[in-house]
């Protein structure tokens, strides 16, 4: 009987209006879809590889290297001239610019710290494995591990704090990792506030109709397709709204003239050949439980051309979108997948899931007033200021 | 015909009836079944249920029916047939005693219809079992 009520309660609270391909996904069906979107927000993923990932000075220190352009070779760049923290840390670029143009587009680093691989190819598969690899990059920051040790030792606020999160300093290449797990530590606590969806969402949840009012009727359509015949939540999966794997939807990996973007496959096998892997002598997780992930991935021809699939947590503002920055807009998203060709993608199994959705204009503008919904209206507020080494 | 006895050995997997007349007991807490004319087989997720996007372990029990021969290895897999595609991790088997295995690194990275696929080898003969999950 309570379960009869809760449906009949859910079916009034949706008021979700059903596609008639929809008419075989019931409103019991619906809700449950719409539920695990939630709730928000969720625990950061503990990290058994890096010692300091929750350690005040650890945290400290990364956001004080994130912002500190002196990490960069010729004192220039820092993290955040491309993750820019009041651009909801990204850069507004098709694709990202460091000491020369780069082939993708900037990935915000809002809720990062959920993600189990790191980069577009998920070539890093830590946080902080990810944040050693653009320090080095020479089309990036340019470092190298003496230089980074060196900017360390030199400031007396970062050397105090490095003390204080990883203990006396031993080589040039263990500060480098050190520095690359604070900033780890500082990254993972960029998790973005309650969106309306969010609001929404719990108001289903606790069955409360006078909440649930407040979201808008376009939203609640564009989330309808979501769930339903947009099938966009079976990869853009669970509150983060990632499945945080790896799928080819249709975006040419040609990268220029002559050049490929493989994405995924030299992902894998980057990965493997990294000194920096969970396998390798700087992961502090000792049980090796950590390194599941790294242990069984399968390199495959099948993850030639796939990407990460991103998060639509604050989307709306880290325009331009895909791998590439090829699509301006979150409306250009959404015809993207309304109007795909299927021969264009390389992956038999994808090619099986992604149909054109063939939307019509009001659809459209549905999936964008839902996708909009997912924005922290907080998303773009300064940053705190970190905290001194002398307080800690 | 050869491909011909692979589906209909296939077909057997995973239409059989639950009905076990087995030369060894398959644990009564495993609780997913399989079963081909020679082949018993049960299986749990470790932990249960299986989540989409955490990796996780499968218990499994195989036993020859009266007269089999003994399953001595096995290869486990998984794959979503409505989406043609399987996991992005292979899993790693290892021996747990007579009949016993342990696979380890599975993941499940969408909801939707997942088929267990498990390959036996038993007396030089592989047999494949099949067995759906559907993970929410």
């Amino acid at each position: 009987m309570r379960r009869l009520l809760a449906a009949a309660v859910a079916a009034c609270l949706l008021a979700l209006p059903v596609h008639a391909s929809d008419s075989a996904m019931s409103e019991a069906v619906l809700l449950r879809a719409v539920l695990r979107h939630g709730p928000w927000p969720q625990p950061v993923l503990a990290d058994p590889s890096n010692r300091a990932a929750e350690h005040p000075a650890a945290i400290a220190l990364g956001q004080r290297l994130f912002l500190d352009p002196r990490l960069s070779r010729d004192g220039t760049l820092s993290c955040a001239a491309c993750h820019v923290p009041n651009g909801s840390f990204a850069d507004g670029r098709a694709r990202g610019v460091g000491r020369a143009p780069l082939l993708r587009n900037t990935p915000s680093v809002w809720n990062v710290g959920l993600q189990r691989w790191f980069g577009w190819d998920g070539a890093q598969d830590t946080l902080w494995a990810q944040s050693v690899r653009p320090i080095l990059a020479v089309d990036e920051l340019g470092a190298d591990a003496a230089h980074v040790a060196r900017v360390m030792r030199d400031d007396a606020e970062l050397a105090c704090l490095h003390r204080k999160a990883f203990g006396a300093p031993r080589d040039d290449q263990a500060t480098l990792v050190a520095a690359a797990k604070a900033l780890a530590a500082f990254q993972a606590t960029l998790v973005s506030g309650r969106t309306p969806f969010d609001e929404y969402r719990d108001a289903l949840a606790r069955s409360d109709a006078a909440a649930a009012a407040r979201y808008p009727e376009a939203a609640r359509r564009g989330l309808a397709i979501f769930v339903g015949r947009g099938n966009c939540s079976v990869c853009h999966f669970g509150a983060a709204f990632t499945n945080g794997e790896f799928h080819d939807v249709g975006v040419p990996f040609f990268a220029g003239r002559g050049q490929v973007d493989t994405g995924r496959y030299d992902g894998i096998r980057r990965l493997q050949a990294s000194p920096y892997n969970l396998l390798g002598t700087h992961s502090d997780d000792a049980s090796g439980k950590a390194a599941t992930r790294t242990r069984h991935v399968e390199l495959t021809q099948r993850t030639f051309g796939q990407f990460k699939t991103p998060s639509l947590r604050n989307a709306a503002l880290t325009a331009p979108y895909m791998h590439n920055g090829s699509l301006a807009t979150l409306r250009d998203v959404v015809r993207h997948y309304s109007e795909l060709d299927p021969q264009r993608v390389h992956s038999h199994g994808e090619a099986a899931l992604l149909q054109p959705l063939k939307l019509a204009d009001r659809e459209i503008d549905d999936l964008v007033a839902f996708l909009e919904s997912l924005t922290d209206p907080n998303a773009r507020a300064p940053l705190a200021a970190p905290r001194a080494c002398r307080t800690l | 015909m050869r491909r011909l006895l692979a589906a209909a050995a296939l077909a057997a997997a995973a239409l059989a009836p639950v009905s076990f007349a087995s030369a060894c007991e398959l644990p009564a807490d495993f609780g997913a079944r399989a079963e081909t004319l020679a082949l018993a087989l049960a299986y749990r997720p470790v932990p249960a249920p299986i989540v989409v996007g955490k990796h996780f372990a499968v218990d499994v029990a195989v036993c020859a029916k009266a007269g089999a021969p003994a399953p001595v290895a096995l290869r486990v897999d998984a794959q979503m047939p409505e989406h043609r595609h399987g996991m992005n991790y292979r899993a790693q088997v290892k021996p747990q005693g007579p009949g016993r295995w342990r696979a380890e690194g599975l993941m499940f990275h969408m909801p939707g219809r997942w088929q267990f696929v498990f390959d036996v080898e038993s007396g030089g003969r592989h047999e494949r079992l099949v067995h759906d999950y559907r993970l929410e």
